[in-house]
Formats: C-alpha cells, structure tokens, sequence
C-alpha cells in the first residue's frame, strides 16, 4: 500500500474529477477517492479470500423482495448480516427510506447500497427543487443505475431495488452494482432470493388486497430465512401507496414461525 | 442441472426426475429415466457424473436382487439406504470415489412409505420431501409451505405441479418434462409425464424504460 | 470454504456435581441450504455414556457406526459396559488409524464411570489427540461463541437442574451468533440412576 503515494497526484485529481463529472456528483459537495492503482476489483478480492492471510469481510446474504400489485408496492426484507458464517447482526434496516414516495432495499454490501441511495435521495431532491414536481421512479433508479456504472468493475457490491409513486403509479425497478436496470412486477434480490420466488410465483395475483399482499410478502421472507442460512433475523415489511410508503410491520422470525406451526397443527 | 424430486404422502412416496441427459452444453437424451428399481417397491432416483450414475445404481440393483435371491426376501428401504450409503461412503475414500447423489424412495411392511436423501458425500437422511439439484433452491420453501403429513395422491401430485412449475418458470437451465411415479404398497406404478407450459407474466403492466 | 464446515453442526459437554451434560444443535445443511433440521450429532454408547459428533455429516454417521461395531466387539468379549476412559481410547485409536486421510470430525465423548459414577468428558482433534476437560468441551462451526458462553456460564459443581440451563442458554445463545448452526437443539442430562433427554424451542432461521 506504501507505494501507493508514489502516484502523481494531478493524475489522480484528474481522473477523480472526471468520474465525478460522468457520475453527475456535483464537484465540492461529495465525491469518492479514486482507487490509486489499477484494477480494483481483483485488488479487493485477494483480500475478501477466505483463505488469505488478510481478510476482509463485508457483510452480505439477505433475502429482499419486492412486489407490484392492485394496491401498490410491496417491500419485504430480512434484517440478518453475516460476515462469513458470523451473524454480525439480526437488526439491520434493509430498506432505505429514500424520500417519501421512493424506497430502496438492500442487498449486497451494506456501505455500498447505503451511500449510493443517499447520494439518489440528494439527486431526488435536487430535481424536486429543480423542476418544482417529484422526480419518476424510471428516473430515479436511472440516475442510480448511471452512478453505479460509471464504478463499472471496480468492486461495487449491491443488488437494489427501488420501488415508488409517480405520475404512471407504482413503479418497481432492480439495479445491479453491474449497472443493469430493469422493470418488473416481482423482484428478490439475495441468497435466500430463491426461495422467496418459489412462494411469491406461486400465490401473486394483480388482484391480491391489501392484508394478502402484506401476507404473501411476509410468508416469502419466513420461508427464505427458514432454508437459507444467511438471511433471517425479522421481517419488515413496507407498502408504497399513491400517497407514499408506509411501514406495515416489524416482526421476528422465530414469533411467525411458531405462529405458523400453531396456525397448522389447529387445521 | 439435474433435478429429482421425491415427496412422501399417506402410504406412498410421490418420485419425479428430469429427463434431460446433458453432456458439455449438449442435450444427448431428452427421456433419460433417472430412476433405478431397487425391489417391487422401492427405487432410487440417481444424478451426478454420467458413468457413474448407471455404473452406481446398477451395482446397488443387481447387489439387492443377490441378497433377494439369497435369502428369499427383500431388504427394507431403511436397510437399503444405509447399505447404500456404505457402498457409497467406502467408495468417497477410494482412489475414484463416485459422484452421484440420489433419492431412496419405497414402501416397505415395516416403515411404510419412506424418502432418503442421499449426496455424494454419502450423508443419509430420511425426510418428509426431498428435492436434489438447483432445483431445491425453488422448491424447498415451496414444500414447507405446502407439504402436509399424511397427504392424498392427488394433494401430493398439485404439490409436486407447483415445484415443477416454479423449476421451469425460474431456473436458467431448462427441464422442460418430469417422468412421475407414484411408490407404494402396490409397486411403481407411472403417471403421466409433466410438460413445461409457456408461463407469460399474468398481468404484464410494466411501464416504458424511457424516463 | 472448510470441508469441516461444510455440513454445519455444533456440539457441547458441560460436568456438574455428579453428573454429565451433553447438547447438540439439528441442523444438517449443504453449505447455506439448510436441508433437514432432524441430524443427531449425539449417539447413545452406553447407559451413562454419550458420544458427540461434529464436521462432515458422512464422517459423523461413518464413525458413529464404526465406534457403535468396536464397542459391540468389546462388549461381547469383556462382558461389561466400557469405562467412558477406555472408549475415549477407541475413538483415539479409531480416528488415528486415518492420519494421512482423516474424517473430518471432532469428538466429545462426555459420561459418567459405570463404577463410580465420576463425570467424565474429552474432546478431540480430527487425528484424534484427547483433552480430558475438567468443566466442558466444546466443537463445531459455532465453538469460538460456545468458548466464549462457557467461560462465563459455566461453575463448578451445578446440580442437573442448574446444569440443564447453564448448557442450553450456552447452547443457544451461541448458535444464535452462527449461521451454519441451530434449528433445532437436544439436551442429555447423564446423572447416576438416569438420563433425560429434552428438546429445545430455538429460532429457525
């Protein structure tokens, strides 16, 4: 690392300024040091071996969905981090409250979703300012879609979702730390992500009301924390209306699960 | 790639296995049965290397036809499991070990219907449902919501559709047909065969990419 | 990625005033799948004598059958039941007969002396080198937090009741901290005249 310094220091404030320009972060306001040597991504990843004398770990394996219906959006997550077999934590908030008609989830590496969908809600915002009207979710998911590629394969980790209101009505897109931008009505993002899709295909419905909506979503994220060893912890659960998200519920796994066995053995 | 699955109702186990037979990025066979008689009503449903699968299986087969000939009668599914897994355990610390996985499903007078899950470690463990393959990763939270002990035929083949439904709706690679048999006090007994169906998305309201 | 993590698992032996305590985790997992929550880790070898297994599920039920053959062998030729030391000696010797290709478990072996009724619990390496403990063992993928809960839970001289708990808060609250482990936890109790086995109500996630 040492030699590190060794570098002109205009070349690096060259190229950091022009990232910052393709990335469109204002100059001044934030910006992110660039990596002083070559190809990130494999420099990073000697030390995120599992067999390296250095290691590095960053928390990851979530289950996180999301879903569009008659009512609106529906965001689901886990709450578990684990570093390598480790649970760092089973409180962690996995939905980014971006403003209040934008949400965004969590997958991948923590710091990483953290801060480019604080830097989206500065850009949100900047365009409500702007433009005196709420930023679409095309946009805003595009203008996060173009930050993250502009750090194309230099080791951004983060599989995102961002669900919203606009004008069109619910919106639901998935982006990739690979600078993929897509639009569907059901995402899962996430190790247990499987999982979850084997319960949401088989119950979604357009039709679906509020209460099975919250259900459906609820018993995904149960089910993908029961198999999948990463993911667990609670489940939270939002809804994104016309007039905005609202938070439907914070629960344990371990209360749902003996809930759910009790529900069974009565029938 | 390859996916069997095995489901145990009232007094039957439910077996179905892709018929792909993939070689390199080649499909060689497209009605490969995966599945090996053990006895009148017990069966495995092998995956893994090619030559190792039938080499594996057929040594097992022909080994509990022997033991029936010896002694003039069957060995019981729990027993040929864990003769199995012996054959197989003996075998991982050899100078070629196989590398085969499979399902051990049968009815027998003593257990009833019975399902062993089996890897190529040779880790046996008996289980209400068992899925091999990437398969598993679709159907296994599929099978918790949905599986009941003591199940009828009929509730275990609609079990057995929503898994196969959700493998060939969200897994890569394609399994497009399942052979499917019904085990029990009656023998093996075969089903008609599940065809993947074109799922288009149920109500497709996406909005335009463009801002 | 360790072969010996590869199953998922952990076990634990605690001693208290005459008697034993001997708890498992259920999980049998492929890597982060996890594919039954009913694997027994802890097999019965004798009326007062527990052996735990933790590593590679295969290794773990080969050895258990192979110690289960030995032991019938010397039960038949001496007639008694084996001294919790000597059948510490028999999963020594079993587990060093593969130094150049070992199965990939750890042992704990934890029991009461069928004459004196004295606590007993060793643990292993995978080659089988035994640590005879005084207070309590522990393996598997969550034995640094079971290090850690032991250390603080554990006193001497705990009667079966205060043993029980003290065991499975350790247990829990340790497999609590590790993903590759849980879903699912037995408890045996080993005293003079009998043994008690309970179930545990843990997350499942």
């Amino acid at each position: 690392m040492l030699s590190l310094v060794q570098r002109n220091e205009d070349e690096v404030l060259k190229e950091t300024r022009s990232i910052i320009e393709r990335s469109c972060i204002p100059p001044g306001i934030s910006s992110i040091e660039m990596p002083p040597f070559r190809d990130p991504k494999t420099f990073l990843a000697q030390y995120t071996k599992p067999d390296s004398a250095v290691k590095i770990k960053f928390n990851r394996g979530t289950t996180t969905l999301a879903f569009k219906y008659g009512g609106g959006v529906i965001v689901a997550v886990d709450s578990r981090a684990t570093g390598g077999s480790y649970i760092a934590s089973q409180t962690v908030k996995k939905v980014i409250e971006i403003n209040p008609y934008l949400l965004g989830t969590m997958a991948g590496g923590a710091a990483d979703c953290q801060f480019w969908e604080r830097v989206l809600s500065k850009h949100c915002r900047i365009y409500e300012l702007r433009n005196k009207e709420r930023i679409s979710v095309a946009g805003a998911s595009k203008i996060l879609a173009n930050m993250v590629y502009s750090y194309k394969d230099m080791g951004l980790s983060m599989g995102t979702m961002i669900a919203g209101w606009d004008k069109r009505g619910p919106g639901l897109y998935y982006v990739g730390d690979d600078g993929t931008r897509v639009t569907n009505n059901i995402f899962s993002v996430g190790s247990g992500s499987t999982y979850a899709y084997g319960i949401l295909d088989s119950e979604y419905k357009w039709e679906l009301s509020d209460t099975e909506a919250y259900e459906l979503g609820r018993r995904a994220i149960y089910h993908a924390t029961h198999r999948d060893a990463m993911s667990g912890g609670m489940v939270r659960i939002y809804h994104m209306k016309s007039t905005g998200w609202v938070k439907i519920s914070e629960e344990d796994v371990t209360d749902l699960h003996y809930k759910y066995k009790e529900a069974e053995a009565r029938q | 790639m390859e996916c069997v699955i095995g489901i145990v109702g009232k007094d039957f186990v439910l077996v179905a296995s892709d018929t792909n037979q993939a070689h390199s990025i080649v499909i060689m066979k497209q009605d490969d049965d995966k599945l090996f008689r053990i006895n009148d009503r017990g069966a495995m449903l092998v995956t893994g290397e090619p030559g190792d699968k039938v080499n594996f299986a057929e040594f097992i087969q022909r080994n509990l036809q022997l033991y029936k000939m010896i002694n003039g009668y069957d060995l019981s599914i729990h027993a040929a499991a864990n003769y199995t897994r012996r054959e197989l355990a003996t075998s991982l610390r050899s100078r070629g070990p196989y590398n085969v996985n499979m399902l051990i499903a049968g009815h027998d007078e003593h257990d009833g219907a019975s399902l062993y899950f089996m890897d190529y470690l040779a880790s046996l463990v008996k289980l209400p449902f068992a899925i091999h393959g990437y398969g598993s990763f679709f159907g296994l939270s599929i099978c918790d919501k949905y599986y009941k002990p003591e199940m009828s035929e009929a509730e275990a083949l609609n079990l057995l559709n929503k898994i196969v439904a959700e493998i060939q709706k969200r897994l890569l690679v394609q399994l497009p047909s399942f052979h499917v048999r019904v085990i029990s006090k009656e023998g093996i007994k075969d089903l008609p065969s599940i065809y993947a169906k074109y799922q288009g998305d149920q109500a497709v309201r996406h909005e335009s990419m463009e801002i | 990625m360790s072969i010996m993590s590869y199953n998922g698992g952990s076990v634990v032996a605690m001693a208290g005033k005459n008697c034993v305590a001997i708890a498992s985790d259920k999980r049998f997992g492929i890597q982060y799948s996890t594919v039954s929550m009913e694997f027994p880790k802890i097999f019965e070898m004798g009326p007062q004598l527990y052996l735990g297994l933790a590593g590679l599920a295969t290794d773990v039920q080969t050895v258990s059958q192979r110690l289960r053959f030995r032991l019938n062998l010397y039960e038949l030729q001496e007639n008694r039941h084996i001294k919790p030391k000597t059948f510490s000696s028999m999963v020594s010797n079993l587990l060093y007969e593969k130094r150049f290709g070992p199965y990939f478990i750890e042992p704990i072996i934890a029991g009461l002396d069928p004459k004196t009724s004295e606590p007993f619990i060793s643990v292993m390496d995978l080659i089988g080198q035994p640590c005879i403990s005084k207070d309590f063992a522990v393996i598997g993928t969550a034995n640094e937090q079971l290090y850690g809960m032991c250390e603080t839970l554990w006193q001497p001289d705990l009667e079966p009741s205060d043993l029980f708990e003290t065991i499975s808060q350790a247990l829990m609250n340790a497999f609590d901290r590790d993903s590759y482990s849980g879903w699912g936890a037995v408890v045996y109790v080993i005293e003079k005249d009998k043994v008690t086995v309970r179930e545990l109500k843990t997350r499942m996630d």
